[in-house]
């Protein structure tokens, strides 16, 4: 199952003691999970069409009139198709919608370059008032679907395309930001599917070794205070299925800790590519190994100042 | 040209329970309103803020049911000005009918809530924001679906040159197959736009912004209605939906208007007073036109 199918499935649990819950589709329900909000609710289920512009306005006129519209599609054509209806519409009116960018990050399998939103967060980042939601898990679409049916704001939820078994779920606190491995001088910072890459890389670094806490932030925006979880971290290795140094990278840079940050993720030359998640990030240095290797190769350099 | 798709046309009907008089003489004052906030801040749009005032002036006076002490009322009727450049106009209608009274001199300065297009976060009674073209069919339909078992209406004010946005098609598309009877499309027909295709058609001829317009809205399964845009009789009645809506579709009147309506300097130079700034004796001609109206 992805994200995306369980996030529908539980927003049509969730609809049945909120009527303003409302969902508009793209045309992808059945790849971007609405599907199943639609067969349980299809009084308030609209396929609005391939037409994504328009999708995101309507979206912000309904939630002008007091109902909580839900909008799925992938990232791709959300983020990129309807980014000034998201600044017009929803940032600036400040507009309650929340965007359901499915089959987001910079893995679009088979798809390839014109499916993939390897800069979205950047582009949400950048943006007031719009609450960003980076899910690894079905944890964090449950922690992200209660706050997005509080919240006033705009909401943007990340989700990858790769399905996620359950048993993968992180086995720590439900927390925004949480150890997804327990804190150490070194730690991985990380969000979305780059947390499984993550893990990845701390087995292999364990049969090496040595350790590294991860820590993961299943919410970009607004950001809680992370200043006391990172004291004495040495050092912050920022990996990210985005662009590398334009979405956590810039925030963890932004607080000035005192610790090395390093950023990973892809690189800005890069701009999609169809093929299998395993070769697309092996070649970037994406994979489990290749990030331990450059992570290893930081633990046994000094400390720079 | 068939034109059977045009389901009624209006010309110079008396709107019983309106002084077509006091509703031409609110126009006045609006207009008046409009050249002289603008001259005070430097300029702006005079043409398409003077061409959509009989719009506004019908749609308040003989239409919208609105609040003023409370402008957030769920039962009020939404407008949403979409040629969110006329703002001005929109403003100088929204203080007449009481919303605010701050003065319209700040408009677009600073330390004004009279923000440049209409905020909806910052102006009693904007229903939304607009400023980008071609967006306020679009929010206006999701707040015809959110609105379509009750009763408030909704109308949208685009402008003849913004129907070249393709969202505005994407919108008209989903609102024929939504069946909602409760939105309403109002079109600014001035005719013009800024720079374009009026004066520079490529081969002399002059063409409107859109060509074939009302065709196209038929087309796109709207039910189409043409009238005179300053004809505040015709307007009103116009403006007046049925009781019982006569087609489950949505509605658009194309409202022939004139770029500048109401000063002959603005008139005759639609390109120019686009947007633009005007001397003080500019301005003394203009009001002095106004004036003797």
């Amino acid at each position: 199952m992805t994200l995306g199918e369980y996030a529908g499935r539980r927003l049509a649990q969730l609809a049945d003691s909120d009527p303003r819950v409302f969902v508009l589709d793209g045309d992808l329900a059945d790849s971007d999970g609405a599907s199943h909000f639609a067969q349980k609710h299809p009084d308030r289920f609209l396929m609005a069409g391939i037409a994504e512009q328009n999708m995101v306005s309507v979206a912000a006129g309904m939630a002008a009139a007091g109902m909580k519209p839900f909008v799925f599609s992938f990232g791709a054509f959300l983020s990129f198709r309807a980014y000034d209806q998201i600044r017009v519409c929803l940032s600036q009116a400040r507009q309650p919608v929340v965007l359901m960018a499915s089959h987001a990050t910079g893995l679009a399998g088979r798809n390839g370059k014109t499916h993939a939103s390897l800069n979205d967060l950047a582009l949400m980042l950048s943006l007031p008032h719009i609450e960003i939601w980076t899910p690894v898990d079905s944890y964090d679409i449950d922690l992200a679907l209660d706050a997005s049916l509080r919240t006033a704001n705009p909401v943007y939820i990340r989700m990858p395309r790769a399905p996620f078994p359950a048993s993968e779920r992180l086995q720590s606190r439900l927390e925004i930001v949480r150890w997804a491995l327990p804190k150490q001088p070194n730690v991985i910072l990380s969000h979305g599917l780059a947390t499984r890459w993550a893990l990845e890389a701390a087995r292999i670094l364990q049969q090496r070794g040595m350790s590294v806490g991860i820590l993961h932030f299943a919410r970009l925006k607004p950001l809680p205070s992370i200043g006391r979880l990172l004291s004495g971290v040495i050092r912050g290795f920022v990996v990210e299925d985005h662009v590398e140094g334009c979405a956590l990278s810039t925030i963890i840079n932004a607080l000035q800790l005192p610790m090395q940050t390093i950023s990973l993720g892809w690189p800005a030359i890069f701009d999609g590519k169809s093929g299998h998640d395993t070769k697309l990030r092996d070649h970037f240095n994406l994979s489990g190994e290749k990030l331990a290797e450059i992570i290893a190769a930081h633990l046994n350099q000094p400390q720079q100042c | 040209m068939n034109t059977d798709y045009i389901v009624k046309k209006h010309h110079n009907v008396p709107q019983n329970g309106f002084d077509q008089q006091v509703l031409a003489d609110e126009a006045l004052l609006v207009r008046k309103d409009i050249v002289s906030a603008l001259y005070a801040t430097g300029g702006g749009h005079y043409g398409g803020c003077l061409s959509v005032v009989d719009i506004l002036v019908a749609l308040y006076r003989c239409s919208l049911r609105v609040f003023p002490e409370q402008p957030e009322h769920p039962d009020r009727d939404r407008l949403i000005l979409s040629k969110g450049h006329a703002a001005i106009a929109l403003y100088a209608m929204l203080r007449r009918l009481g919303f605010f009274d701050w003065p319209l001199e700040t408009y677009a300065s600073f330390e004004s809530a009279l923000e440049g297009h209409p905020d909806m976060r910052s102006v009693p009674g904007v229903d939304f924001s607009t400023g980008s073209l071609g967006q306020g069919l679009s929010v206006g339909l999701g707040m015809a679906l959110a609105l379509a078992s009750k009763a408030p209406q909704v109308w949208v004010i685009l402008g003849d040159g913004e129907c070249q946005e393709g969202q505005v098609w994407e919108a008209a598309m989903l609102a024929s197959s939504c069946k909602l009877s409760n939105l309403h499309a109002v079109i600014d027909c001035n005719g013009h736009q800024e720079w374009g295709h009026a004066a520079i058609s490529r081969d002399g001829t002059p063409v409107p912004p859109v060509a074939e317009l009302a065709a196209k809205w038929n087309a796109f399964g709207w039910s189409v209605i043409e009238c005179d845009g300053h004809d505040l009789g015709t307007l009103a009645r116009t403006f007046t939906p049925p009781a019982a809506p006569q087609y489950s579709l949505p509605t658009v009147t194309l409202c022939h208007t004139i770029k500048g309506r109401g000063v002959p300097l603005i008139e005759s130079d639609p390109r120019r007073f686009h947007c633009t700034s005007v001397t003080r004796d500019e301005h003394a001609v203009m009001i002095e036109t106004l004036r003797l109206k």
